[in-house]
């Protein structure tokens, strides 16, 4: 019993950094309908970047999240000024179709580049803390997952607080309602959609510092990638609050998988409940119909 | 254009026969090596190219396809079957596996088809990385006396084959109904086209010419992980090389994969893929921009140059 339970609240923890993954994906797509496949690949350059400051200055890599979440958010500002902003003339179909394409051609680079620069080797930053756990009715429960689930609480809860109580919220909300009708209402629509991008890539960087906690190499970034879509499909397309169960859904479907077959076919679980509900529920687990 | 057919064909005999007649006169392996790769990633693209160029189901699974047929052909021939048997066997295989996880997969609309079958071909390397951990040989008697020249005329037959497909689908109905159905999927449906039966028939061909490449690929590679011909690279290489050299176009993948492979072999010693890296930026900005690839833009600068001409002749 004890066992399932130990497994169990690995897989929800790992769960939540999941959900962190799939937000900033989340957002784009649900605001903008661009699919960001590349999402994965920020996610692990923010790792790098949180790895080689911690390098180089051994300060806590939680403290990094203020350094490198802005970074982020001006990466995204840069990218989409020059690639993005070009899509949003297409029509609906077009423009998820070009995006996926670009995203993929970024996912493709970003991973190439980070072997070129930082090879393929396997790394992971080691604080005092790495390894800890708490024990918790005889559940050992490691401290890094935690102060992640800790952390995606925190993240999810703001992101929420932002989207319904703020002004500039509401404008993104509403953008992702009904464009037409949003550009009529006066908002303007093209520093929205902007704003919303760099967000999304400020969101990676939050699972990025966290990923460096972990081990982690270049090949990552279509993992987590693929986790993100997997989320994304079970908290339904662009469903912000949906975002934090999806991702815990997954975790806890991934620690049964390893529990009924064995760990090297964890992912193939995932995947295959992907594909079966994208067959028959392509608007998602909890999405409306469309 | 039955006139302009026929000359499209010729043109690929006299290809074909010209590289045919090629290893007389050279004697190094090196160039032999670069056309059989070349013969490879122009199957494996114009493979790609019948499903996602012409159809417009932009599929990152063709992997899948690739590897099973490597497997299969590498299973057939080591079994005593000769190699140009087993490479009917292996395409057939993953027709097989395509009408099991591929057919279904068309349930899946614009989008959702890239994503669907990228799970797929996900699922597939994991499946195998640990169902077959071992290395794959190729038969000893074939390994005592090894030469590039067998390989090298299969490689010829597998590339004639892929693009004398494309070829004929350009100028035929089906092609045109394949066409269509990329351009609009509605209005094609309103007009009387059987949308799930044409998407079926045009992956039943790709999957086809997938298997050819991935038969290829086993003949050529005398020892690999079993998981290799999986790799993700497969699904990737063809998209990228489509695009850039023009999606949709029977010219393009083998414009894109030529330039692929030299790319590749001036960056073979640098750590990482520099031609995924080349190809990866230049991609972008083709999808951005110049949606015909170089095709489009050579096609583009010679009507203009020829509209040029007749106004300055005016």
């Amino acid at each position: 019993m004890l066992h399932i339970a130990q497994i169990f609240s690995y897989g929800i923890l790992n769960g939540a950094l999941y959900g962190l993954v799939a937000l900033g994906l989340s957002l784009i797509y649900g605001v903008m309908n661009l699919l960001m496949v590349a999402h994965g690949a920020l996610i692990m350059l923010a790792a790098y970047t949180t790895f080689w400051a911690f390098f180089y200055t051994r300060i806590d890599p939680f403290l990094f999240l203020f350094i490198v979440t802005p970074l982020f958010f001006i990466i995204g500002w840069i990218l989409f000024k020059i690639l993005y902003q070009w899509l949003m003339k297409y029509p609906e179909g077009e423009k998820i179709r070009n995006s996926l394409l670009i995203s993929f051609g970024l996912l493709l680079i970003f991973s190439n580049l980070a072997i070129l620069f930082w090879t393929a080797d396997e790394r992971a930053v080691t604080t005092l803390y790495t390894g800890k756990v708490i024990q918790l009715w005889g559940v050992r429960l490691p401290l890094i997952g935690i102060g992640g689930l800790l952390l995606a609480i925190i993240v999810i809860i703001a992101l929420h607080l932002f989207l319904t109580k703020t002004y500039f919220g509401k404008a993104i909300r509403a953008v992702s309602l009904d464009h037409e009708a949003a550009i009529l209402m006066g908002i303007n629509v093209n520093k929205v959609c902007l704003v919303a991008f760099s967000i999304g890539f400020a969101l990676a960087a939050i699972p990025g510092v966290l990923t460096s906690l972990h081990v982690f190499n270049p090949a990552i970034s279509f993992d987590l990638t693929n986790k993100a879509l997997i989320v994304l499909i079970l908290a339904g397309f662009g469903s912000i609050k949906g975002v934090l169960l999806g991702g815990i859904l997954l975790g806890a479907i991934e620690a049964a998988g390893v529990y009924l077959v064995g760990t090297p076919y964890r992912e193939v679980f995932g995947l295959i409940l992907f594909v079966i509900i994208l067959m028959f529920r392509p608007q998602g687990l909890a999405g409306k119909k469309v | 254009m039955k006139e302009k057919f026929l000359k499209e064909i010729l043109i690929l005999f006299g290809i074909a026969i010209i590289l045919a007649i090629l290893p007389i006169f050279l004697k190094k392996g090196y160039i032999i090596n670069l056309i059989i790769l070349i013969c490879l990633y122009t199957a494996l693209s114009q493979s790609w190219n019948i499903l996602g160029g012409f159809t417009g189901q932009i599929s990152l699974g063709h992997s899948t396809f690739f590897g099973i047929a490597a497997l299969v052909f590498r299973y057939l021939w080591a079994s005593g079957i000769p190699p140009y048997l087993a490479l009917l066997g292996s395409s057939l295989s993953s027709l097989i596996l395509a009408s099991i996880i591929g057919f279904p997969s068309f349930k899946l609309k614009g989008h959702y088809f890239a994503i669907g079958t990228l799970a797929l071909s996900m699922i597939a390397i994991i499946t195998v990385q640990n169902l077959l951990p071992g290395v794959s040989f190729s038969p000893s008697e074939f390994l005592s006396k090894y030469s590039l020249i067998p390989i090298y005329y299969m490689a010829i037959v597998v590339g004639f084959i892929a693009v004398l497909v494309v070829i004929a689908l350009s100028h035929s109905k089906l092609g045109l109904a394949l066409v269509c159905i990329r351009d609009d999927e509605d209005s094609s449906e309103s007009i009387g086209i059987n949308i799930f039966k044409y998407k079926i028939i045009s992956m039943t061909i790709s999957t086809l010419i997938a298997g050819l490449a991935g038969g290829l690929f086993s003949y050529y590679v005398a020892s690999y992980y079993y998981y290799v011909p999986f790799d993700l690279g497969w699904s990737f290489d063809p998209v990228l090389i489509s695009f850039i050299g023009g999606a949709g176009t029977v010219v393009g993948p083998i414009i894109g994969s030529i330039c692929f492979v030299i790319l590749k072999e001036l960056f073979a010693i640098s750590l990482g893929q520099m031609n995924v890296l080349i190809f990866g930026i230049v991609f972008i900005f083709i999808v951005l921009f110049l949606p015909k690839g170089i095709i489009g833009v050579a096609k583009l600068s010679l009507i203009q140059k020829r509209t040029s001409v007749i106004s300055k002749e005016a």
